[in-house]
């Protein structure tokens, strides 16, 4: 921000001392029984509360169009009362007409500056929540979240599913799901209590999100199964992601402690995007089924 | 009738403090804080304070509970907390009751044990248990009211209901290794996605239906518990016991009416009679009854309803045998009843079963 604004904030102090040097040039000191302080008190604090808009407008706006109207407008403000408050100390010889003429015009443009900016930065939002539906569909919604995990929840993907598949479709693109699937989690529940269960589902989330790419959207299907939309992946690439995920789980704590995760990526060939999610869960199922006969002992 | 003088029978008031406090709720309370819920904003207007909560015998009542299950379902969207609960109830230590379905023998003595000391965790359901061919079959019904628009998604006694039977699934998924037998049937339905559901209660559900009922295979009914052990099952029994000098069994008021009537069929009783034998008078039963939000002839109707779908269900009835069995005057107003509660003629339901 500093390096942003950094012209702009120089450009007012500049402002602010060549008003001053002009002051000085034009007027005189007033004698100390002249000065009122409550006048001072009051005009001082617009001046602060002004320069604390200057401020905030500058430290939270990108630069622009909008930025540099609302920020000439609020420094022309901050100008006007900054005169108002030299006047407090100085006096000027009664011919001398250019202060108050600087005063009575500097405050009105400023606001009008100002408006100018502000319906700028109203339809700027505008256009930005326009933009972000466009993105999240209705889905911009805090309850669509699983609180325990903070991913998002199955209603998630039904929304999400369909839209990527026919957008990766009518552009020739390969979309993938990843399906994971903890192994046996009501055991492991019941052999470690919930309050485990519950450690194990935050620890396992924050794996996904942060070797997941940024791209890929993460979701809590149900209680111990998420589902991952691979955009733009490959079935080899994402195979490659299942098994790095797979080995990350491994590693979360000691064997005992830590149930064994299911994983299954899918490329969708499909047109519909339930009909993808049923083959991605047939798949599981039967990639369970496998590693259950694996596990059992041969007699 | 008779005519023997009746004691006013004390029954469960929605407001008496007859739960412990630590059969559930500092559960609870465990698993939403853990999801980021406000302990503060939980437990607002409860009528729980905080400093109780660690005490061994601090007491809440139904009301409170019902306050809190709402608490929880405002600041948490998080379907899957009542199967938690059930599931971390069960495995609670504190618990007599719970220990003692672990230790059981099969499921027929620890349902049976669930039964007798139901008022321990859960007083606002009845069960209503009974045989089908090759079925025991478990309805939950409500023996008070709970506030709150019925079928609604998420209210109270849906949670609770869900708890209740992913405690019972959970406890039979433990001790045979898996859930097979078990079917249940939910009056819910608002769940969108079956797999959300069935992902934690793991057996087969159907929603939509007349009851909430759990239909247990006879092949598992005795088949013997894997952690069945008969001395720790007997000292949990006897803490179950010991518990009960502090909380006193009581029932509730739609409870008493629905047995009352099930009792008395094909005979149905009038309000008058029913107010007698529980030792008060017609209109302030109707009072209190209205308090809970339902009326007598609707309990009445229920009684009828359960019923006619139970005898269709285990047997072969004809129209006439289950009008005389009801206390309809004729086939006619039965068809016309079975209708209204359905939406199909006896004869259909007959073949869908």
């Amino acid at each position: 921000m500093w390096k942003q604004h950094q012209r702009k904030l120089l450009f007012s102090l500049f402002v602010l001392w060549c008003h001053l040097l002009l002051a000085f040039q034009l007027g005189d000191l007033k004698p100390g029984i002249d000065i009122d302080l409550i006048d001072i008190l009051g005009e001082g604090t617009t001046l602060m509360v002004c320069c604390g808009w200057l401020w905030l407008i500058l430290s939270s706006r990108p630069s622009g169009r909008v930025t540099e109207l609302l920020y000439f407008g609020s420094l022309l403000l901050v100008y006007s009362y900054f005169l108002d408050l030299t006047d407090e100390f100085i006096q000027y010889a009664d011919h001398i007409r250019l202060m108050s003429w600087l005063e009575s015009f500097s405050a009105p443009v400023g606001m009008i500056v100002l408006t100018f900016g502000l319906i700028g930065w109203h339809q700027e939002q505008r256009a930005i929540d326009r933009q972000l539906r466009g993105r999240e569909l209705f889905l911009r919604d805090h309850r669509l979240i699983d609180p325990l995990t903070q991913l998002y929840g199955h209603e998630y993907l039904h929304a999400v599913l369909p839209r990527e598949l026919a957008m990766h479709q009518s552009e020739h693109k390969p979309l993938s799901l990843l399906v994971l699937d903890i192994d046996q989690f009501a055991a492991f529940n019941r052999q470690q209590g919930i309050a485990a269960g519950d450690h194990f589902l935050g620890q396992l989330s924050e794996l996904l999100i942060s070797q997941l790419r940024y791209s890929d959207v993460i979701c809590r299907y149900s209680g111990d199964c998420f589902v991952a939309i691979l955009p733009e992946t490959t079935e080899a690439q994402a195979s490659v992601l299942a098994i790095h995920l797979q080995q990350h789980v491994h590693h979360l704590g000691k064997k005992a402690e830590v149930p064994t995760v299911t994983l299954v990526a899918m490329q969708i060939q499909q047109m519909s995007a339930l009909g993808a999610l049923e083959q991605a869960f047939a798949t599981l199922a039967k990639a369970k089924t496998a590693a259950n006969l694996q596990l059992q002992p041969t007699c | 009738m008779s005519h023997q003088r009746v004691q006013p029978k004390v029954l469960l008031q929605p407001h008496d403090k007859m739960l412990l406090l630590q059969h559930g709720t500092t559960d609870l309370l465990a698993l939403a804080q853990r999801r980021g819920a406000s302990l503060h904003k939980l437990l607002s207007g409860t009528g729980i304070f905080e400093q109780d909560l660690h005490k061994p015998l601090g007491r809440l009542s139904h009301q409170d509970w019902c306050k809190l299950i709402h608490n929880c379902q405002q600041q948490l969207s998080s379907p899957e907390i009542p199967f938690l609960l059930g599931m971390a109830l069960l495995q609670n230590n504190y618990i007599a009751l719970c220990q003692s379905l672990l230790f059981a023998a099969d499921l027929q003595q620890a349902m049976r044990q669930l039964c007798q000391f139901r008022h321990q965790l859960c007083p606002a359901f009845f069960p209503v248990i009974y045989q089908e061919q090759h079925h025991i079959v478990l309805e939950l019904k409500p023996a008070l009211s709970m506030d709150g628009a019925a079928g609604k998604s998420g209210h109270p006694p849906h949670f609770m209901v869900c708890m209740l039977f992913a405690l019972i699934v959970d406890l039979v998924k433990q001790q045979l290794g898996s859930s097979q037998g078990l079917t249940l049937q939910l009056q819910h339905s608002e769940l969108s996605k079956p797999r959300h559901f069935s992902a934690w209660l793991d057996c087969e559900v159907s929603l939509e239906q007349p009851v909430n009922a759990l239909r247990i295979h006879l092949g598992i009914w005795r088949q013997r518990f894997s952690q069945h052990h008969a001395d720790k099952y007997q000292a949990a029994r006897r803490t179950c016991l010991q518990l009960n000098t502090i909380i006193e069994r009581r029932s509730g008021l739609l409870e008493q009416i629905y047995r009352m009537q099930r009792r008395a069929l094909p005979q149905m009783l009038t309000l008058e009679q029913v107010a007698t034998q529980l030792g008060t008078n017609s209109s302030a039963l109707r009072r209190q009854l209205s308090l809970q939000h339902t009326s007598f002839a609707k309990l009445a109707d229920e009684v009828r309803q359960d019923t006619a779908r139970r005898l269709l269900q285990s047997a072969q009835y004809s129209n006439r045998q289950l009008a005389n069995r009801l206390g309809y005057s004729d086939e006619h107003n039965f068809r016309r009843a079975f209708k209204r509660w359905t939406g199909i003629l006896p004869s259909h339901f007959r073949d869908i079963f």
